[in-house]
């Protein structure tokens, strides 16, 4: 006899002794039900808060990113504090030179919260003074027919021109208006907008329209701000040659650790030996968060593996009561000619379907949690985290539940094909 | 003509605490294809294990047994099985029809653990045999919505399905009332013009009548064995 044949009249008996014993077991399901719902909707949120922090170091400029910023000199240095005249365009040129693993470096300098004037209309945003190279640093860039960003010739030339982020467009222009080659005033200079960039979107919290109050302010501040070329920042607000940092990409993430080396030393041999820098990466960040999320995913697992161990016995037991209800239905199988084999198959195949069927309810017990825990999150955490059902792991969940209602149902199924048809028969 | 089934010396013994009990003491009997036989004993006599044990559902302690030309005292639990499956049928007092099963499943029931079992096939067989015992207007319902006789008829056509050689039939008319004793024992009866053995083992007498050859036991042994 095939395999299947043997099977299919099992699962349709396991299906039938569900329905007639429909509250028992339900009951004895719930602890495979909560123990998918429980693993699937914990895996989903986990993975979900992973995806959603991995974008948020993205939006900070990824891992690739090396910052280097202007820092108080330590306290043996502090009498020398005269020498140090800070970060400038000349540690870029340094290390252009000598840093041979950075792709790009973005100076900045920022001038601060400025007005911004437009015909009646203003809207205060920070102001940062940068180089072409900031988009490649800063993960930007800016979309076909939103205009151009700031050139070499724009810094060389000292232009008043300025790029807006996509929040701060309506606010000093309303919606649907273009507000390339507009003239925008801080502090009376005439600048003119020459693009706007990208806009972000979090798949937490989605930027839908860039002035929505209702949505999006956790991105909001990374579609905030002006720029402008930074020898014009310098020149015409800041007033002296010094940067407040620098942002320099790598190309291989693997070898950070080296180019960071690689900039320390070429800094400080540019500033004498002087500390007044710190250069930071968002590597230390995301080795905190992955212990985070291992941690998280230990612990929610032991409590879906709990569930699920508490869901086996539940099936063992329900098993067992089944059993033991229909012993004599058993010795009439076997004297009618069934083996051993096929009522092990029998009782095993009816663990499984209890436990599919309690696996494919804990699924949608688990979408409505995944729902919820969605909702708490976007309250609570500012990068509000949003998980989607995968239906990889929706599928995992299930094969969870299956091999636990096959293992669960071993022992019962061993009862049943062992015991005596005779003995059986005579059972009342 | 060879014996359908010829046993020699067949002794069951079971161990119960200290006391050993002998249901079986050492019996030689031979049943021929298409007989209708009575086993006829009180209680404790040894004709329900001796039934067991040519049903394939024991095996003896001790001694011989030929089925169709094979020795099967001694064999394996599968191949019981696969005895049970092709070549017996059982006929039990209470019917033992599975509650949630439709009459039509319950009879189609003992091909579904034959080699090569097709559902389809399996229905047909199962329909052809329930019209044998004119039940075939039955087969969508479920054992509790029939009448003792009617179960009784069911069980039958279970136990024919399989085209078995023989069938054993333990007290097949215990729990019904009269006009439908004569109805089994006349249905049992006419299973004997198709080549099939029946046994019936019952204590009582006035049913061992309606059989051909009457086999009395008593504590384990053959008492008497006539054939009328």
């Amino acid at each position: 006899m095939k395999l299947f044949d043997r099977i299919r009249p099992a699962i349709v008996n396991g299906l039938r002794e569900l329905q007639a014993n429909k509250i028992r077991s339900l009951l004895s399901m719930s602890g495979i039900i909560l123990g998918v719902a429980s693993l699937v909707a914990m895996v989903t949120v986990v993975q979900g808060m992973v995806g959603n922090f991995r974008q948020f170091v993205d939006a900070m400029g990824g891992i690739e990113k090396i910052t280097v910023t202007r820092e108080q000199l330590p306290k043996e240095q502090e009498h020398l504090a005269e020498l140090s005249e800070g970060i400038t365009m000349r540690d870029v040129e340094r290390i252009r030179k000598t840093v041979s693993l950075v792709d790009n470096i973005s100076p900045e300098a920022r001038v601060g919260s400025e007005r911004l004037i437009v015909e009646g209309r203003e809207t205060t945003t920070y102001v940062t003074g940068v180089t072409a190279d900031y988009l490649p640093v800063a993960k930007r860039w800016i979309d076909p027919g939103f205009g151009r960003f700031i050139s070499d010739l724009d810094v060389l030339n000292m232009n008043d021109v300025i790029v807006l982020g996509s929040a701060v467009v309506p606010e000093l222009f309303g919606a649907n208006v273009d507000p390339v080659g507009k003239v925008i005033k801080i502090r009376g200079r005439r600048f003119t907008v020459i693009g706007i960039l990208n806009n972000i979107e979090g798949s937490g919290m989605q930027v839908r329209s860039a002035n929505s109050r209702s949505s999006g302010s956790s991105w909001r501040w990374r579609n905030s701000g002006a720029l402008i070329p930074v020898s014009t920042a310098q020149a015409k607000f800041i007033g002296n040659d010094r940067l407040s940092g620098l942002g320099l990409r790598i190309g291989d993430a693997e070898l950070l650790r080296d180019a960071v080396e690689q900039t320390e030393r070429t800094m400080l041999a540019g500033h004498k030996g002087l500390r007044d820098f710190a250069i930071t990466t968002n590597e230390q960040t995301l080795e905190d968060f992955r212990k985070t999320e291992v941690a998280f995913k230990l612990s929610l697992g032991g409590v879906a593996g709990i569930s699920l161990f508490v869901g086996g016995i539940g099936i063992m037991n329900v098993m067992l009561a089944s059993i033991n209800e229909r012993i004599r239905e058993i010795g009439v199988r076997k004297a009618v000619g069934a083996r051993g084999s096929d009522l092990f198959l029998q009782f095993l195949s009816e663990a499984a379907v209890i436990s599919v069927v309690g696996g494919l309810i804990g699924l949608v017990v688990s979408m409505g949690i995944v729902s919820l825990m969605n909702y708490i999150l976007m309250q609570a955490l500012p990068t509000g985290a949003v998980a989607t059902l995968d239906w990889l792991i929706m599928v995992q969940g299930l094969a969870f539940s299956v091999v636990v209602g096959l293992v669960a149902g071993v022992y019962p199924a061993l009862r049943a094909a062992s015991l005596d048809p005779i003995e059986a028969l005579r059972h009342e | 003509m060879p014996a359908l089934i010829a046993i020699r010396g067949l002794r069951k013994a079971y161990v119960m605490g200290d006391e050993t009990i002998h249901a079986l003491a050492g019996v030689d009997l031979d049943f021929q294809q298409g007989e209708f036989v009575a086993i006829l004993g009180p209680s404790g006599s040894g004709k329900s294990t001796l039934m067991h044990i040519l049903g394939f559902m024991d095996t003896p302690t001790e001694g011989s047994i030929v089925f169709d030309g094979q020795e099967v005292a001694k064999i394996e639990p599968d191949l019981r099985a696969w005895y049970r499956s092709n070549r017996v049928g059982f006929v039990f007092q209470s019917f033992n029809l599975l509650p949630r099963l439709t009459v039509l499943d319950n009879v189609a029931l003992p091909l579904l653990y034959r080699e090569n079992s097709d559902p389809v096939a399996n229905e047909a067989a199962a329909t052809i045999a329930l019209e044998r015992v004119g039940m075939s207007h039955r087969l969508d319902h479920r054992p509790s919505q029939l009448s003792g006789g009617e179960r009784q008829r069911v069980a039958i056509a279970r136990a024919i399905v399989g085209s078995p050689s023989i069938i054993f039939a333990d007290e097949p008319t215990g729990n019904l009332d009269v006009k439908n004793i004569d109805r089994i024992l006349d249905l049992l009866g006419s299973l004997i013009k198709e080549g099939i053995t029946v046994v019936l083992v019952t204590h009582d007498l006035s049913v061992a009548e309606k059989a051909h050859r009457v086999i009395s036991m008593r504590a384990g042994l053959v008492q008497e064995d006539r054939t009328r």
